[in-house]
């Protein structure tokens, strides 16, 4: 019966793996954006940048997911289910994202920043330069961690009929009136990709300890 | 923006010998003020060594002159030009941090916590001002950073990432990167307190050596025999006051107010 099956496991496994990289991608890029905003001297920016963070973290990503997929026509965006499914929970992770961000740059010492400035180094470089590499090795635990909640919340993304893994052993269910292998097999198949994630996320943290 | 009730007319204050002057200094955090009335000049080659119970202010003193903190009220001036404000109709405006960055370019930092950079190697750490700032190319500024490298004896550890440094290594390393930008004036803070006692001799004998080339310097330190070897010149700092000051000797040998008398014989007690 698995074997049977294979093919639409493998394939929704597939489809798991490359939402959560574009969804990874989308949200890193975002949270980045927003963290270096919500450093900016403008309370306007900020005030916008703290709203996003809040909703994001307030909603449930199956609400955010409807408000695209159904409320996206009525303003002109019409998505098919899979996009919808990547942008909504590319958006939904950056509000975390940009809070480990900003918690990442605030763990490097004020003491780096000043030696920087004392030597002429303009802000946009200390930036560049000296606060983002800093950072990125201080977040890396906190992000592998990040990316194996949005690996998981993707299940969601079966209920807007995304082709996933959880979709489609819904299917095999379905069909089969066979509950328990499947789910037992399926929850093995995310707890595989989940152990590649956090070995990736080791493997990138011994590599820039800088010892 | 604090009141300030000194109206100043001059942004520019021409006297070539003296590298920093500070007029009126003063400092307050909320309601507690911890710089009060700081008059300081250091002239070219001196050694100026800040000296002072802890809280008396010394550290915030430095960081003042270095506009790491803004001062509340009173002027300070790096080479005869205004930090960290400008006059516009008598009245003094933050300056931009690109002007900030102009006016302090010839000073330079050590710090308490080295604040080397931790996922550069010593070499970077050194050379990556060059390139940004001074917009060398990267065989210039390595030759530079080497040799200044080689001037505080790290020469062996260019490639090394700061964490694999003893303290001693790391405060080297960072005031070779102080002194790569070649300037004119160093204030150091505190060089070695974060460091074990054994440590401490190496630093203190690269800032002895700057001292003997006429490096203009101004030094807070608690190492009292240091103080009196290297400084031209003790200022002994108390409840962000200047208390006394004088060359080392009288500072030393015949302190006259109570407080500093009092100082000294806490620091000689705890030395036996």
């Amino acid at each position: 019966m698995i074997a049977r099956y294979a093919p639409s496991l493998l394939q929704g496994l597939w489809a798991t793996i490359y939402i959560t990289a574009l969804a990874s991608v989308i949200a890193i890029g975002l949270g980045l954006a927003v963290s270096l905003l919500n450093a900016m001297p403008f309370r306007a920016v900020r005030w916008l940048c703290r709203i996003y963070i809040e909703a994001m973290r307030g909603t449930p990503i199956l609400i955010i997911l409807f408000i695209i997929y159904y409320g996206g026509p009525s303003i002109g965006f019409t998505f098919d289910a899979e996009p919808t499914g990547i942008i909504g929970l590319g958006i939904y992770g950056g509000g975390y994202f940009a809070e480990i961000f900003r918690a990442g740059f605030q763990s490097i010492p004020k003491g780096h920043i000043e030696a920087a400035q004392m030597l002429g180094i303009p802000k946009s470089r200390i930036i560049t330069r000296i606060k983002i590499p800093q950072m990125l090795t201080l977040i890396i635990p906190p992000v592998t961690n990040q990316i194996i909640l949005l690996l998981k919340e993707s299940a969601v993304l079966s209920i807007i009929t995304v082709a996933e893994l959880t979709k489609n052993t819904t299917g095999m269910v379905a069909e089969t009136f066979a509950v328990v292998e499947p789910y037992v097999m399926v929850a093995l198949l995310y707890w595989a990709v989940v152990e590649g994630i956090s070995f990736l996320g080791r493997y990138l943290e011994r590599k820039i300890s800088y010892a | 923006m604090p009141d300030r009730n000194v109206i100043i007319n001059e942004e520019v204050v021409a006297e070539p010998d003296v590298v920093i002057k500070t007029e009126g200094l003063q400092k307050n955090f909320g309601e507690l003020r911890v710089l009060n009335k700081i008059d300081l000049e250091i002239r070219k080659s001196e050694v100026v060594c800040i000296i002072g119970p802890s809280g008396s202010g010394k550290s915030t003193l430095l960081r003042c002159i270095a506009f790491l903190e803004e001062y509340s009220d009173g002027r300070v001036f790096i080479e005869g030009k205004l930090l960290g404000y400008k006059v516009v109709n008598g009245n003094l405006v933050r300056e931009s941090q690109s002007n900030i960055n102009k006016v302090r370019r010839n000073v330079g930092m050590v710090f308490q916590q080295f604040n080397l950079w931790p996922h550069m190697t010593v070499l970077r750490n050194v050379t990556d001002a060059l390139r940004v700032v001074k917009k060398m190319d990267r065989r210039e500024a390595e030759r530079i950073g080497l040799e200044t490298l080689r001037k505080v004896g790290m020469e062996d550890k260019t490639q090394y990432y700061p964490a694999k440094l003893s303290g001693g290594q790391q405060q080297r390393a960072a005031i070779a990167r102080a002194l790569a930008m070649k300037p004119n004036v160093m204030l150091v803070d505190e060089p070695t307190s974060a460091l074990d006692p054994e440590l401490v001799g190496e630093v203190l004998q690269v800032i002895q050596d700057l001292a003997s080339e006429g490096m203009t310097m101004a030094i807070v330190s608690h190492e009292m025999g240091f103080a009196a070897n290297v400084a031209d010149r003790v200022v002994f700092l108390d409840e962000g006051q200047i208390v006394e000051h004088g060359d080392p000797a009288q500072i030393f040998k015949n302190p006259q107010s109570q407080r500093l008398i009092q100082f000294l014989d806490t620091w000689k007690s705890r030395e036996l």
